[in-house]
């Protein structure tokens, strides 16, 4: 069982928790928005290559300090 | 007709992708071990496969819309910016390519040290319907959600056979690992689209209004096609220097 759940966090996770974790975080904030009546379009199209930066410019730092990239 | 078109087109380059990975698997067991048992282990993963899809695909059907789009929007997009951020890595030389010559040559190898009982080929069986599985439930995500999402779950199974069909015929007739398909490039545009469908059904899913209401689909496409050629230009590093 365990190792079927591990399989399943890690077909939906991937290699980076960080791009999960922030997708989420963006949409919890995208629907607090709209709940408030604020426009929240903007907020996935600015907010989702700013997680995928993040993520690979984490991976460029672990590659130059002699670290294997993911 | 454009939506319906993006599906189709996403759901068979996504499949290509796995297929070609799953069949690398099947092939390099096959010419080492004897094609019997792969083709039964990679059958056994398909009929397993469409059970999963027969049972997935109809209980999607009754989940209310705005919860699908919710959760299936946001998993779409998760897998969507795994697949950009392996490209953009690798476009940039931050991550060695995937070499399918090189997945065949490691499966050879493997193959022919793992010893062989007598009787059924248990080893080949085994790992020719792991990989066709796993490979499989990916398409199979992928697919069920475009089709379901978008309401063309026809549309997207179209997409994912023709892609089967193209991946089976030419593996057939080459009988050789499929290394001159440009994976990357493929990953890059399946990338950028899982992202922007997963965008804009979450979006709709949290109660977002897109300007220009459906026709924002194309324009979350080009945007990210921008930034994603923008980041892997950033990251680009003088090629050579990669790490595996």
């Amino acid at each position: 069982m365990r190792a079927l759940w591990r399989g399943i966090v890690e077909f939906v996770v991937g290699d980076d928790i960080w791009i999960a974790v922030s997708v989420l975080l963006l949409l919890g904030a995208a629907a607090a928005l709209v709940r408030i009546g604020g426009d929240a379009w903007w907020l996935l199209p600015v907010g989702v290559p700013a997680a995928l930066w993040v993520s690979l410019v984490r991976v460029r730092r672990g590659s130059r300090s002699g670290g294997s990239a993911t | 007709m454009t939506g319906n078109l993006l599906v189709f087109l996403g759901a068979a380059l996504a499949s290509a992708v796995e297929m070609v990975e799953a069949l690398t698997i099947v092939l390099a067991l096959g010419v080492t071990r004897g094609w019997r048992a792969p083709l039964q282990g990679a059958g056994a993963a398909l009929v397993v496969l469409a059970v999963i899809v027969a049972a997935l695909g109809p209980a999607l059907q009754a989940v209310p819309i705005d919860l699908l789009r919710v959760v299936v929007g946001s998993l779409l997009l998760v897998f969507g910016l795994q697949w950009l951020r392996k490209a953009i890595l690798r476009a940039s030389g931050l991550k060695a390519r995937h070499d399918e010559d090189e997945a065949f040559a490691d499966e050879v190898a493997a193959a022919r040290a793992a010893g062989r009982s007598p009787g059924r080929d248990g080893y080949a069986f085994v790992i020719s319907f792991k990989s066709t599985l796993l490979e499989g439930l990916e398409v199979a995500f992928i697919v069920i959600t475009l089709g379901v999402n978008q309401g063309a779950t026809a549309i997207a199974a179209a997409g994912a056979a023709v892609a089967l069909v193209v991946v089976v015929t030419v593996g057939a007739l080459v009988r050789h690992p499929l290394s001159r398909v440009p994976e990357n490039t493929l990953k890059f545009v399946v990338g950028v689209m899982l992202t922007s469908f997963g965008t804009f059904w979450a979006g709709e899913g949290v109660g977002i209004d897109w300007p220009g209401a459906d026709a924002s689909l194309a324009g979350l496409i080009l945007l990210t096609v921008a930034w994603s050629l923008a980041f892997t230009r950033l990251l680009a590093r003088p090629p050579g220097v990669v790490t595996a």
